[in-house]
């Protein structure tokens, strides 16, 4: 179902939790609502689903206005953060819950039910835990039948709320994997909320970056992480740092060095942003003269932290691993040159 | 010289919240013995003056009209209070528990009223409203609705002594669920009766029974309040613990202590279901906390 959001808007007291918010999901996408807490993603999703009522704007599903449409009516399927399973109802009948609501004339026999619950168990890698209950499965298991419940009512939208939100690392890392699969084979319209851009980028079809109640900016992962449109993005998709120095009609001067970047903006003091990744080294007393004050080593890359003359920031910059002897040591001078950066207030 | 250090024995002060034994153990006989003097000793008192002239006696102060017409009565009173507060106790919850409006902590303070209370005053005020010289008095004999000395006045007192037993329970329950699952059962399909029946009360159930359990012991053996709106007729708006009272005035010890041992009874069977209870609950919410 192709979903469009437009001007939508909703205040809690004095804080807008939703400001002029427009955004349209394509049939079977999976987006991802990044943003740090309180950023009014969570407004977002509920409004869609109709557990919160925006003050203002419109929400269409296939082009038919939704706001009207009860939360039974709307038939999206939610995953709450902490799962909201029933505690006294086995995996299998908190399953086949949606199914035993639905109208008379609708609902299927007993028999029937309990097939397809089981089918969506299967689907969820749980097939033989039907006859639990909540408080006997982990939390990653407990995610996966909160999935399938969803799934269950055929809904005509997936909205997730921060479904990763309360797993440690390693079960979170295996059930994106998982979900991916999950949306590629049932290939549900599906909105999930996260603050963590990792998530984001290694899931979603499509990112909508949030902050303070509004669309920073939308688009594919490598768009969104390559081509931020301002330093809000730049800094909540992954690390970088400010360089200081001028601009002047040839480019940009980094403070201290000889270095001319390319780059338009209005002449006078600023900075550019530039990722670790994104420098190449050059022999001491070229490009930016830095001191290694520490160096790490995080899985298949080196990290250096280095002390910039001139800079007021500690510049962190990544290195493959296979530099081996040769990285740069603790201590030693070097010089560095970004090799892309971003010019952005 | 070298010294191995295991050999030697090492010198532990005492852990910090641990006292010492003869600290321990004179608690322990102090509570003991409290319990036993206060407690334990009048209880069996009760059951032996109760059986003193034999069982025969014992059944027959029982079975008298104006006894059995008390237990009619305090069952019937019991039996339209605690459905009366069962209602209220849910709907009250459920309002300061998942809504935040305006007055909500004085609702709370309010529900807590009739515990701060005593409970003669409680009966007063029924007394002041419904009595020949108070409030709605006047209307009331007009249109012949008889109110204080009588059956309703009993089960109101009995009500207002009673209301905050299931609510208190409920309302730290249902505010710490949240409404998750609620929400959840809705986005499901379901329709606010069937998520209420389906999900809520399911949620509650045990706290709900622990609290009818607490509202029908008390509803059943309150005195004070029933006292002033009852007017002691015998036979007809007498309750147990009024009865005992009588029949303890008129000396007659042996149908008081058989009466009373009713009401003893009654309190013990609370008490062993009140623990079973306490039990069950504390597994429920050891699944709740297992569920963060």
């Amino acid at each position: 179902m192709d979903i469009r959001i437009e001007n939508l808007c909703k205040r809690f007291g004095n804080t807008h939790a939703l400001d002029q918010v427009n955004l349209s999901l394509q049939s079977g996408e999976l987006v991802a609502l990044l943003g740090p807490s309180g950023s009014g993603k969570t407004t977002l999703l509920r409004s869609i689903a109709g557990l919160e009522f925006p003050d203002s704007g419109r929400i269409l599903f296939n082009g038919n206005d939704a706001l009207h449409l009860t939360v039974q009516q709307r038939r999206i399927g939610f995953v709450f953060q902490h799962y909201a399973l029933f505690a006294h109802m086995n995996v299998l009948d908190n399953v086949a819950f949606g199914l035993r609501c639905k109208p008379r004339r609708e609902r299927m026999s007993r028999a029937a039910m309990r097939e397809h619950a089981q089918a969506l168990l299967d689907t969820v890698q749980l097939s033989e835990l039907g006859q639990r209950y909540p408080h006997q499965l982990s939390g990653g298991q407990r995610q996966r039948v909160a999935l399938a419940r969803a799934m269950a009512i055929d809904p005509t939208l997936l909205l997730l709320d921060e479904p990763f939100g309360a797993l440690d690392a390693k079960v979170r890392g295996e059930l994106r994997a998982w979900l991916r699969r999950i949306h590629d084979e049932t290939g549900y319209t599906t909105l999930f909320v996260t603050h963590d851009q990792e998530e984001a980028i290694e899931l979603a079809d499509r990112i909508v970056v949030f902050n303070q109640g509004h669309i920073e900016q939308v688009g594919t992962p490598d768009e969104v992480y390559d081509q931020p449109c301002n330093a809000f993005v730049f800094d909540f998709l992954g690390r970088g740092n400010r360089i200081h120095g001028e601009f002047s009609a040839d480019g940009f001067i980094p403070r201290g060095t000889e270095l001319r970047l390319p780059a338009r903006h209005a002449a006078g003091e600023g900075h550019i942003l530039v990722r670790p990744h994104d420098y190449s080294l050059a022999d001491a007393g070229q490009g930016l003269n830095g001191r290694v004050r520490s160096r790490r080593r995080i899985g298949g890359r080196i990290t250096l932290e280095l002390d910039v003359e001139h800079q007021p920031e500690v510049i962190e910059l990544d290195l493959p691993y296979d530099l081996g002897p040769s990285a740069p040591q603790n201590g030693e001078h070097i010089g560095v040159v970004p090799t892309r950066y971003h010019v952005l207030d | 010289m070298p010294q191995s250090t295991d050999t030697q024995p090492l010198r532990v002060p005492r852990p910090p919240t641990s006292d010492p034994p003869w600290v321990r153990r004179g608690l322990i006989a102090l509570a003991v013995l409290f319990l036993a003097s206060f407690v334990l000793l009048p209880l069996v008192l009760v059951f032996a003056e109760a059986l003193r002239h034999g069982l025969g006696a014992f059944v027959d102060a029982l079975v008298e009209p104006d006894a059995l017409a008390a237990i009619r009565l305090t069952l019937l009173v019991a039996a339209i209070a605690i459905p009366a507060n069962l209602v209220f106790g849910v709907a009250a919850a459920w309002a300061i528990a998942k809504f935040q409006f305006p007055g909500k902590q004085i609702l709370i303070t309010l529900i807590d009223l009739p515990f701060s209370v005593s409970p003669v005053v409680a009966g007063l005020i029924y007394l002041l409203m419904f009595g020949a010289q108070g409030w709605l008095g006047p209307w009331l004999d007009e249109h012949d609705i008889q109110i204080v000395f009588a059956v309703p006045g009993i089960v109101l007192a009995t009500i207002f002594v009673t209301f905050p037993f299931i609510a208190r329970e409920l309302i730290p329950l249902m505010a710490e669920q949240g409404s998750d699952d609620e929400q959840a059962a809705l986005s499901l399909g379901a329709s606010g009766w069937r998520t209420f029946i389906a999900v809520t009360l399911p949620n509650i159930r045990w706290a709900l029974l622990y609290g009818v359990l607490l509202c029908t012991a008390r509803a059943m053996g309150e005195f004070g309040a029933v006292s002033i709106l009852s007017g002691h007729i015998r036979g007809l708006t007498n309750t147990l613990p009024l009865h005992v009272e009588i029949l303890y005035n008129e000396y007659n010890f042996a149908a008081a202590f058989a009466v009373a041992s009713l009401l003893a009874l009654l309190a013990l069977v609370t008490l062993g279901l009140k623990s079973a209870l306490e039990w069950r609950l504390d597994s429920e919410r050891g699944a709740a906390g297992r569920r963060e």
